[in-house]
């Protein structure tokens, strides 16, 4: 059995009327780090409760390994689950929460001393395995919610926004944790966040749900180098892209020209495959930090706030027409606030989509 | 503004709030009851002075047979009533609790009803229903036992009986506790079980039993204190009767004070009912926290 990825063919859900899962097709490979990521209401935590077992699955069928899972119970799917909540048994030492599933199991005690006791090791729970949950930090929780999920040793890690009740420190912390024990263990593992920032640093595949359909999957990179839709573009990336509404003014050779809504003097040559008809309506899609101050032709842009970080800074602010607008500087202290600059996007860098949002190449 | 005319401000406020609730206390709750210490140690009878006769009134209980045979009736009735009544709310609430949205809040409801109703309606209610010549339960009784039983004038029926009124009286108090205790066990956790591999079973007697226990212990200790007290339900159902065998301390007490003019005499029973609730409510709830922290 050298395949025990997650199989989803045609996965529906609805609560009563209202479908969540609409139509859900993935496959995640053996050993891959998958991350479910999108707005809230995208569906995205029911659809990680389906493959647990949590939730009935309307239609469809979920496959673990060479097993068709979709109707079995939870416990006998191989998965086991990291809750956002982390869902300790308050009444139970972090020994016995971690031996939980093996205390019902009936295993023998050096079985579970053991396995309890490596896990610890591997979280550094060792010091605390007497505690009560209330009595750990919300990193610790968090760890003892990890470690009671390797002590079964699945076939299948599911998580779901785990890092969302931590401080900001902490949870970049556990972030590169995380990452080391996927490494460690080589196990499948399924994350939910609705941050894409986490989605970029943990996944080997990202999905990107929303309104009960997979947008697009692939490689973190792959979504940020080559978004299928405007929704990709906008969620993968942070601060998110700037769009711009245009139309088509002149067609080349091996692209469009397109010419900025409410502003005629300002038009991109964009190289394009698929070229659409002479006054199409067009939204042009821009990366922050893929617009250059400059001091030649560009876009205007009055900066009402500068964010500045340290190491980089946002300037927000807008076109002469009113479109918001965000461009990154590397470094800081460069005083734009209240100023108007002038930016142009790097040649090659101007994503099109068409009035669906539909990407156009 | 300084801070010492700000405290001074404040104090005033806070007096003035609970001036009211003071008021009421000390006249309707702590004089009486310090009158009633009092009043143990002299011989008065219920209205009038009377001469102070020190622990002779608690000597003379010691050797009242009656009040040993009282006090041991209220033990038979905390056996029939505390537990059970417990069990059978939890059994109710574990059941409601699965229900959903407006069925959860009408059966709720239905079983909270009995609750609001005074206790001369609710023994009213089962006085008719278990009359000897027309109650409607009788030919329930008749077909187990082969024939009617007048059950509040036989000896081995009536604390059983006045136990099934009770607990049909007051376990919608209890349901509700309980069920406000398990609505307060996080969800996560079943589903946490569920991935476990835990059994209904499992989930109950490894999740919801532990989790829920204060509360257990709660309802068995205000439970305890209450059916202590009895006396109501006797008084109106049987009267202590037949052969003594539904009396209670708080019917001898109620007898001494106002049927025989004993004031100083009930009050020292009082005094002692009174002393054991506090000590075995006291202990049991120890023993129940000791029992929870297993």
């Amino acid at each position: 059995m050298k395949d025990a990825g997650v199989h989803l063919r045609g996965i529906k859900k609805s609560f009563g009327a209202i479908d969540v899962i609409r139509g859900v097709d993935m496959d995640i490979q053996r050993g891959q780090f998958a991350v479910f990521v999108g707005p809230s209401g995208c569906g995205k935590s029911t659809l990680l409760r389906m493959i647990a077992g949590l939730e009935d699955t309307s239609d469809g069928q979920i496959a673990i390994g060479d097993r068709d899972v979709t109707h079995e119970d939870p416990a006998d799917r191989g998965v086991a689950m990291v809750f956002q909540s982390y869902a300790l048994y308050p009444h139970l030492s972090v020994y016995e929460n971690m031996a939980f599933s093996l205390r019902l199991a009936k295993r023998p005690k050096a079985e579970v001393d053991e396995k309890v006791r490596e896990a610890a090791g591997i979280l550094q729970l060792v010091e605390h395995l007497d505690k009560k949950p209330a009595q750990l930090s919300g990193g610790q929780r968090q760890r003892v919610a990890i470690g009671r999920a390797i002590v079964r040793a699945p076939e299948v890690f599911l998580f779901d926004e785990p890092l969302s009740n931590l401080d900001a420190e902490l949870r970049v912390q556990m972030r590169l944790e995380l990452a080391r024990l996927h490494k460690a263990l080589g196990a499948t593992m399924i994350y939910v966040t609705h941050d894409q920032v986490e989605a970029m640093t943990l996944a080997d595949t990202i999905f990107v749900l929303q309104g009960g359909y997979v947008q697009q999957s692939g490689a973190p990179l792959d979504l940020y180098d080559d978004p299928s839709n405007r929704f990709v573009a906008g969620f993968i990336g942070s601060p998110s892209m700037n769009f711009l509404d245009a139309t088509v003014s002149g067609h080349g050779d091996n692209g469009v020209t397109a010419t900025l809504t409410g502003q005629p003097d300002i038009s991109f040559d964009i190289p394009l495959v698929d070229k659409p008809a002479h006054g199409a309506r067009i939204a042009l899609g821009m990366r922050p930090e893929h617009l250059q101050v400059t001091e030649g032709q560009g876009l205007r842009v009055t900066v009402d706030v500068a964010e500045e970080l340290g190491g980089v800074s946002y300037q927000h602010g807008t076109l002469d027409g009113g479109e918001p607008v965000i461009f990154q500087q590397t470094g800081a202290r460069h005083g734009m606030h209240g100023t108007i600059q002038t930016v142009t996007p790097d040649p090659g860098r101007i994503f099109v989509f068409d009035a669906e949002g539909d990407r156009i190449r | 503004m300084s801070i010492p005319k700000r405290r001074r401000r404040e104090l005033r406020a806070s007096f003035l709030m609970t001036a009211p609730f003071l008021f009421i206390f000390i006249v309707f709750f702590l004089y009486p009851t310090f009158s009633v210490i009092a009043l143990s140690f002299t011989d008065a009878p219920l209205i009038g002075e009377g001469q102070w006769i020190g622990l002779d009134n608690y000597a003379k209980l010691l050797n009242d047979r009656l009040f040993y045979t009282s006090l041991w009736n209220n033990l038979y009735f905390v056996l029939l009533t505390v537990i059970p009544t417990t069990v059978i709310a939890l059994l109710i609430a574990l059941a409601v609790s699965r229900l959903k949205g407006r069925m959860q809040a009408l059966v709720l409801t239905l079983f909270f009803l009995p609750y609001v109703l005074p206790v001369s309606v609710v023994t009213m209610i089962w006085a008719w229903m278990l009359d000897f010549q027309f109650g409607i339960l009788q030919p329930l009784i008749a077909a187990i036992t082969g024939k009617p039983v007048p059950v509040f004038k036989n000896p081995y029926w009536v604390m059983p009986m006045i136990a099934v009124v009770t607990i049909w009286w007051t376990n919608g108090f209890n349901v509700l506790l309980l069920i406000a205790g398990l609505r307060n066990i996080p969800p996560d956790l079943y589903e946490a079980a569920a991935l476990d591999g835990a059994t209904p079973w499992q989930r109950f007697w490894r999740v919801t039993w532990p989790l829920l226990w204060p509360i257990t212990a709660l309802v068995l200790t205000l439970q305890l204190i209450l059916q202590l007290k009895l006396f109501d339900q006797v008084y109106l159902l049987s009267n202590g009767g037949p052969f003594n065998q539904s009396y209670v301390v708080l019917m001898q007490m109620y007898r001494e004070a106002f049927q025989l003019n004993n004031g100083g005499y009930a009050s020292a029973i009082a005094m002692v009912l009174f002393l054991f609730i506090v000590i075995v409510s006291v202990l049991q709830f120890q023993l129940l926290r000791i029992g929870g922290r297993k």
